[in-house]
């Protein structure tokens, strides 16, 4: 009894929703050249926390879920956040995109907590290669 | 069978509390950013008159940056002794020396490349106190490069060495700024200690 009245009691908890129609200037897809392929495998497996714009599963509304997405969400654009890409200082955008090659390199993104729940967003070996040379030759040109 | 409600009843509210705190020492972090902004606005109206004094102001100059790169100097050598612990307190140091850097010393065109060296340097230091060694060293390259850039743009009484180690990023290699021209070399620490060459000396 005790526990359904947490339950109810904690839903009434209010959380912020990610989501965005707007496009800034700044989002990396009108600050650089991103081939169709690499915005597939952005959208897919980064966006939903790297972005101003998430994708929410129907389990969103219901508490402690929503804590949790809100949690990896609000961590996830504070190190990158690709919809403001390009308001971010040249060095500041290399060191990222540093980071981002051997986090995919290795596997440690997207996390496995995530792609669990979304199978789609599992990045597959050929997927890697793509991204990891674009995010390669775009550094490289900074 | 209560006991157990209980027991989750207190943890939901125990990450809630936990939630709420992480939020409000963000918008902390927020704000005190906020506020180093805009006294660093008003600084910039009375640069001229702090331009002339700068020749006069070298020693203190340098001695600032002294800090931040002992910090680095120090996140060096935990790299070379394999010590993610020690490295990790390296990169507490750094952050604090960043921020307590003295920047009215600087002129309005160094200014500008200064803090982009800053906010990117402050968060691979802080990063480096949260991760396991490799990680570190994969933000120590950047580091080195940032370090580099800000001593070509500032100066430094210090006597340094570039040294370049070829192995490191896939053969792409990488350099690591270090007080002696001793080979000791911070990417892979005990596992080849003495590879690297001297590249550049800075003076």
């Amino acid at each position: 009894m005790v526990l359904l009245i947490v339950f109810v009691g904690i839903q009434l908890i209010p959380t912020k929703r990610n989501q965005s129609d707007e496009v800034l200037s700044s989002d990396i897809l009108l600050t650089y050249i991103v081939p169709e392929d690499v915005q597939s495998i952005l959208k897919t497996s980064c966006c939903d926390c790297h972005s101003n714009n998430t994708n929410y599963p129907w389990y969103n509304k219901i508490q402690p879920f929503s804590w949790i997405l809100e949690n990896h969400i609000e961590q996830g654009k504070a190190e990158l956040n690709f919809s403001d890409f390009g308001s971010y200082s040249r060095r500041r955008q290399k060191s990222i995109l540093k980071s981002m090659a051997s986090q995919i390199e290795k596997g440690e993104m997207p996390l496995s907590s995530y792609t669990l729940i979304h199978r789609d967003a599992k990045i597959f070996e050929n997927e890697k290669l793509i991204l990891i040379n674009w995010i390669n030759n775009l550094r490289d040109s900074l | 069978m209560k006991k157990a409600i209980y027991l989750l009843a207190f943890i939901v509210l125990f990450l809630t509390a936990c939630n709420i705190d992480k939020k409000r020492s963000n918008k902390n972090d927020l704000q005190s950013e906020e506020t180093y902004k805009q006294k660093e606005g008003i600084q910039h109206h009375s640069s001229t008159e702090l331009e002339k004094r700068s020749i006069e102001s070298t020693t203190k100059k340098t001695a600032t940056l002294e800090k931040i790169i002992n910090s680095y100097l120090d996140l060096k050598n935990a790299l070379v002794e394999d010590d993610a612990k020690k490295a990790a307190v390296a990169g507490k140091m750094m952050l604090s020396a960043f921020s307590s850097f003295e920047m009215l010393t600087l002129t309005e065109k160094q200014r500008k490349e200064y803090l982009e060296i800053a906010e990117d340097s402050k968060v691979h230091a802080d990063h480096i106190m949260k991760s396991p060694i490799d990680h570190q060293r994969e933000h120590f390259d950047v580091l080195s490069v940032n370090l580099d850039d800000l001593i070509a743009l500032v100066g430094t009484e210090k006597h340094l060495y570039q040294i370049f180690c070829p192995m490191y990023n896939n053969g792409k290699g990488a350099i690591w700024i270090s007080e002696t021209e001793e080979i000791r070399n911070p990417y892979y620490g005990s596992k080849m200690l003495t590879c690297g060459k001297v590249q550049k000396e800075i003076k």
